[in-house]
């Protein structure tokens, strides 16, 4: 028999560490049923954690290490659970219980807070190797669950379930790709520069102060003042791949005062006439997105959006998702006959949506 | 090997496990992470005569231990569904319910009517419990409508097991039930979610759009447990009458405990969002539980449980 119960109960159970020393995760033992209506090899998936950084204030990024991955793309994101699962079906309590033995984890979500669902977060890099494949998210501090995640150190096991979502559908090759990304909608426009390396691209990153900002500032590399909004090689992340950026913080803290929607208009403005057709692609807070829309629209701009809902299964299967489209009959059929307007799910229909088609 | 099959009333499973309606989708959207052809059953999202919009966003808000939420039925609608999803439901590969949910006698009646004539279906529950939609409360609040809307159902289901998923929103459960009984249910399920509600103090408003919501997962299992146990003791096992246990259940755990208090089945919703291989696992769990209890079958553990004034259990030694 195993260690008695109640001594996992006592141990503090850590972010990411198994109640149990001798836990072994369960093996993975399922095969997918084939699957007619969409592409298999999605999976759930134990990954390790190589690095918890803080990059910032709130601010960490997670590094995970898996065997495998699917292939995933920019925009996509993973659902992540944010507690310890093993805890709820470690061999230790469902296999080698004896009759006769306490077996009661009743109440303890009662006791403490503990993210019940998972939480979903852009891919925000990846990198493939021979020794496997690791993914970077980028997570701010706002609740529970992202608090469990600030916790976890390398070597902790983390449950995620992805790949999911659809795709950022990248620029034709005479276009310039224009990136704004505000607070924690900053990740996924990492993951897209990595794709962009080498093409003609610009960043534009904003948040409230610049110890919000989850970036690597170069120093000595943002123009001062009036000329803030040109673009310069002035964010790590996105220099590495050739891109320039602008960084906007409202408070002015850092780069262009302001919000990074200003900034990306002046930049507009300027350049009208002696750049390539522009397609904007965004992240960040909902008004931020709106605004970068409605930027996008009147000046004719392709703009795609990856928005943000709450969601419980990331999957197309709880509809608790959805999000306002204007109507399209012949993407549409009969879905929504009638209205000018249809719900659509930003899980599996986004969540990256055209900014001409969103309604929010 | 223990034997995990079991007859729910006409209907033969390979294993207790069933999914919720309404956390599964209408078909395959968990194929890549779970085993379906290890379901016991699988249970559509509620179809209603018509297509749903369902309910603004918010729709879901996480609370202490689960979850609240209020879709309003968005579903897809009985033509859309005959024509898209009944095609997908063919090549399941475990029986498949059809959960049905209306705001009128007729729409139950017209919509049921359609499912009685499709193969690929093995039986259909009635939503008569969804708090979510304003006037879809009645149904399964009031016995003496229970009883004529099950009736009205059943005569037109003449070939399909009729499942009634009771509400437990109502002040005594068991007169629901005894109404769905008396109308000809084959099987019961309980319960749907209980009407609850969230406040954002910051914003002192509802954190959701429909101000209330139905509340699952794990929070809910005590409660429904005692739901299923009253049930069965008082009404469904004198009336030979299975029921399907749902509200919390998470572990394998959950599932023997729903079992010992009278559930031939159980049904797993919120805990799918969290892992949706757990009705896999339970079934693997159940399986090692009555290797060590030394139990044959695990149709023997239904409402098993021995309660205080009980007639003590025959004694194994003379
Ligand atoms: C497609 C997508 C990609 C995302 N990518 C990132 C990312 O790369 N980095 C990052 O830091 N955050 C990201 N988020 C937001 C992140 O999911 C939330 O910050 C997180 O769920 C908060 O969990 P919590 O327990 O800490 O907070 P709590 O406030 O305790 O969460 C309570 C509930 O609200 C929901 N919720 C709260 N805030 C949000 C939100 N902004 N969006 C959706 N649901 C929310 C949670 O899912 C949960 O059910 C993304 C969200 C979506 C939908
Ligand atoms: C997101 C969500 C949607 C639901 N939709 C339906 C539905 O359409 N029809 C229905 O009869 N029950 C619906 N339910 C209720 C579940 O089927 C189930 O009765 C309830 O959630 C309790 O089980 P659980 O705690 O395991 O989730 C829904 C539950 C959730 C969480
Ligand atoms: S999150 Fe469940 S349908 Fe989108």
């Amino acid at each position: 028999m195993g260690v008695p119960l109640m001594y996992c109960l006592l141990r503090k159970t850590r972010a990411g560490r198994p109640c149990h020393p001798r836990h072994k995760p369960m093996p993975s033992t399922f095969v997918p049923t084939s699957d007619p209506t969409s592409v298999p090899r999605r999976s759930q998936f134990t990954a390790t954690v190589t690095a918890n950084e803080p990059l910032c204030r709130e601010h960490y990024k997670l590094t995970l290490q898996l065997d495998s991955f699917p292939n995933t793309e920019p925009g996509q994101f993973i659902q992540v659970a944010c507690r310890d699962m093993a805890a709820l079906y470690s061999p230790e309590t469902e296999f080698d219980w004896q009759p006769g033995q306490m077996l009661d984890f009743a109440g303890r979500e009662l006791m403490s807070p503990l993210a019940l669902l998972r939480r979903p977060f852009s891919l925000a890099g990846r990198r493939d190797s021979s020794s496997g494949v690791e993914l970077d998210l980028i997570h701010r501090i706002v609740g529970v669950g992202t608090d469990w995640l600030a916790q976890l150190r390398p070597g902790d096991e983390v449950n995620i379930l992805g790949p999911l979502g659809n795709r950022f559908t990248l620029p034709a090759s005479n276009e310039q790709a224009i990136l704004v990304g505000g607070g924690v909608g900053i990740p996924p426009m990492l993951y897209l520069a990595e794709k962009l390396a080498g093409r003609d691209a610009v960043a534009f990153c904003g948040a409230l102060t610049r110890d919000l900002l989850p970036l690597t500032i170069i120093p000595d590399t943002t123009n001062p003042g009036e000329d803030s909004f040109t673009p310069q090689p002035n964010i790590l992340e996105f220099a590495r791949h050739g891109l320039r950026s602008v960084i906007s913080t409202d408070d002015g803290s850092h780069g262009y005062r302001g919000f990074v929607t200003q900034a990306l208009e002046k930049y507009l403005d300027r350049t009208e006439g002696d750049r390539a057709t522009p397609i904007i692609y965004t992240c960040g807070p909902e008004p931020m997105m709106k605004r970068v829309a409605r930027i996008a629209a009147d000046r004719g701009i392709e703009c795609q959006i990856a928005v943000e809902r709450a969601m419980a299964c990331g999957m197309g299967t709880c509809q608790s998702c959805c999000i306002r489209l204007k109507r399209d009959a012949t993407r549409d059929g009969n879905a929504f006959a009638g209205k000018g307007w249809i719900y659509k799910l930003a899980c599996t229909d986004g969540p990256v949506f055209k900014g001409a088609d969103l309604l929010w | 090997m223990p034997d995990l099959s079991l007859n729910l009333a006409s209907l033969p499973l390979a294993n207790p496990t069933l999914t919720c309606s309404g956390t599964c989708g209408y078909a395959f959207e968990y194929a890549d992470f779970m085993d379906l052809s290890q379901l016991g059953a699988f249970v559509t999202k509620s179809i209603t005569r018509e297509e749903r919009v369902g309910n603004e966003p918010a729709r879901i808000v996480e609370v202490r231990a689960g979850m609240l939420n209020a879709i309003g039925l968005a579903n897809v609608g009985l033509d859309r569904f005959l024509a898209e999803k009944v095609p997908l439901l063919k090549r399941m590969p475990c029986p498949v319910i059809v959960n049905v949910a209306g705001h009128s006698f007729d729409d139950y009646v017209e919509t049921c009517a359609a499912m009685d004539g499709l193969d690929c279906i093995a039986a259909v529950e009635l939503n008569v419990s969804c708090p979510n939609v304003k006037d879809g409360l009645t149904f399964g609040t009031h016995p003496g409508r229970l009883k004529e809307l099950t009736a009205l159902v059943k005569k037109v289901l003449p070939h399909k097991p009729l499942i009634v998923k009771l509400s437990p929103n109502v002040e005594d459960i068991t007169h629901t039930a005894r109404a769905t009984i008396e109308g000809g249910a084959d099987i019961l399920s309980l319960v749907n979610t209980f009407t609850a509600m969230a406040v954002d103090i910051w914003k002192k408003k509802p954190r959701l759009a429909n101000v209330t919501g139905g509340l699952s997962g794990p929070a809910i299992k005590p409660i429904a447990l005692h739901l299923v146990s009253r049930v069965y003791r008082t009404v469904a096992k004198s009336a030979g009458v299975p029921i399907i246990g749902m509200g919390g259940v998470q572990t394998w755990q959950d599932a023997v405990e729903f079992i010992l208090a009278g559930s031939s089945a159980v049904a797993i919703g919120t805990a799918l969002f969290v892992d949706p291989a757990t009705p896999n696992k339970i079934c693997q769990g159940l399986t090692e539980y009555l290797v060590k209890m030394r139990i044959d079958r695990l149709s023997d553990l239904v409402g098993a449980l021995e309660m205080p004034g009980d007639q003590p259990a025959k004694s194994t030694y003379p």
